[in-house]
């Protein structure tokens, strides 16, 4: 069944219209890249996805299951109980400085209680020696690189056992030296067929890993494909554009 | 300085710093929880509990302490019709209006503690699923806290010196008895040592707060 269906997805802050009707699919398993450039809805779509935007009118489904539909939003147990599905990785981490490594990742397993904390500490285990930090366990964020932190984040993510991992410019905050290690574990997790959306300036991740890649501008999606089509053979100016400026 | 008048006055002025203490402990334990509730009022999206908040901070903030003293003392007996039932205890009178005027501050503090969180933290709780409850008790109030530390620090200090406004309500407390005795006998003697409690009470205070301010810190 279809990941994520939006349809005419439009948002506005006070008189500025920032979403001007989106439509777009996510299959399972999927690996989708949102490109564009600064201002054009990128971030604001995404965060509608998981309900931190409300949006004012257009659809979104989950697994058939609409978030909000014709604009009209479901009922806060439904929404709450669509979200808990998605997990999110932030531009800037926002990792619990007050709490451990391993607290960071077994706090939202805790509280939502389905599992025994023994199974939970297993788990963390598992993830935080995929992403490479089992020794980092017992640190505190702020003795993390920028790097590592954000690693941290996706494990966090992953605690929840999402079925889709959505990602907001997860290298935009990152010295140079340092996106690779993160690009390396969303690479992973890729093969590994985890669904993603990822909002990025990499064109490289999205060239290289992504299945399809969007191209938004001013609101709207402006062309779409896979990444021969949008890297190699773009139909519009404007995505040629865009393109010859980041990549050049 | 004779040894002697020493061990004569300490008894006295010990008993008036345990009504000190007394106060200081009750207006503190009271006022940090009802600060903390007048901030979540202050911050409710329900806009009456929100403006009374708001309100009740501007009033006992922009008013002296001495006045809601002699106010909470003298002037609630003297209302109309309910006065009649509000004659308290002098000491409670007092310690009332401690709390309600210390709750104020502690409640800006708060305020400023929450508003120092990025909002980066309360999303990264919604998408994991957290509730309202659970954001609050396990992601932004120990980061509040940590803010605010210091300025609760500060006010505490002063509450141990704002117990002497006792001294203007006729309460017996440390400064009462020291004055007591600086004019019976003549000597600055009871000053100093009412001094040197005071200090000791501030040093303990420093002390203790320092120790939170270390199990607080992130990095
Ligand atoms: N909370 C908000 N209130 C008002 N305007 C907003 C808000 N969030 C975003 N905007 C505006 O909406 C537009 C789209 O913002 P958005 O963050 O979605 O763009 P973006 O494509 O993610 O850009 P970037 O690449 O810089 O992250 C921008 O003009 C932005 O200023
Ligand atoms: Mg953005």
């Amino acid at each position: 069944m279809t990941m994520i269906e939006v349809q005419q997805l439009k948002k506005s802050f006070g008189d500025l219209e920032v979403l001007k009707g989106v439509n777009f699919t996510v299959e399972p398993g999927e690996v989708v890249a949102i490109i564009g450039p600064s201002g054009s809805g990128k971030s604001t779509m995404l965060r509608s996805l998981i309900h931190l935007e409300e949006v004012n009118s257009g659809s979104i489904l989950f697994q058939g299951q609409a978030l909000v539909e014709n604009g009209k939003y479901a009922n806060a147990n439904t929404i709450k109980k669509i979200t808990s599905r998605m997990g999110m990785v932030f531009q800037h981490f926002n990792l619990f400085p007050h709490l451990t490594v391993q607290q960071n990742l077994e706090l939202a397993p805790k509280a939502v209680k389905k599992e025994s904390v023994a199974d939970i500490r297993k788990r963390s285990e598992v993830i935080l020696n995929k992403v490479g930090l089992l020794d980092k366990a017992n640190v505190l964020p702020a003795n993390l690189s920028g790097g590592q932190k954000q690693r941290v984040a996706i494990a966090r993510a992953l605690m929840l056992n999402p079925d889709i991992l959505l990602f907001d410019e997860p290298t935009s905050a990152l010295d140079p030296e340092l996106t690779g290690e993160v690009l390396r574990v969303m690479q992973q997790l890729a093969q590994e067929k985890i669904t993603m959306v990822v909002v990025t300036h990499e064109m490289n991740f999205a060239r290289d890993v992504a299945d399809r890649v969007i191209f938004m501008d001013k609101g709207e999606i402006a062309e779409s494909g896979t990444p021969a089509q949008i890297f190699g053979n773009p139909q519009l100016d404007r995505t040629k554009a865009f393109l010859s400026r980041v990549e050049k | 300085m004779s040894v002697d008048y020493l061990l004569q006055i300490i008894g006295p002025i010990l008993e008036g710093a345990k009504n000190t203490i007394l106060l200081f402990l009750i207006a503190i334990v009271l006022s940090i929880p009802l600060g903390f509730g007048i901030t979540l009022l202050a911050n409710s999206s329900i806009k009456l509990l929100s403006w009374l908040a708001h309100t009740f901070i501007y009033i006992t903030r922009g008013t002296p302490l001495l006045l809601q003293l002699l106010f909470f003392c003298f002037g609630l007996p003297m209302l109309p019709i309910i006065g009649d039932y509000l004659v308290f205890d002098r000491f409670v009178a007092a310690g009332l209006a401690f709390i309600l005027n210390y709750a104020a501050y502690f409640a800006e503090i708060f305020r400023g503690g929450l508003l120092s969180i990025d909002k980066g933290q309360h999303e990264a709780a919604q998408v994991l699923g957290l509730s309202k409850w659970q954001t609050m008790t396990k992601v932004i109030v120990p980061q509040m806290i940590r803010v605010a530390l210091p300025s609760l620090a500060n006010e505490s200090i002063t509450l141990v010196k704002d117990t002497a406004l006792l001294y203007a309500v006729a309460v017996p407390e440390l400064l009462h008895f020291a004055q007591t005795a600086v004019n019976r006998d003549f000597t600055i003697t009871p000053f100093v040592l009412a001094g040197i409690i005071y200090l000791l009470m501030t040093l303990v205070l420093t002390l203790l707060f320092k120790g939170l301010e270390r199990r607080f810190k992130f990095e």
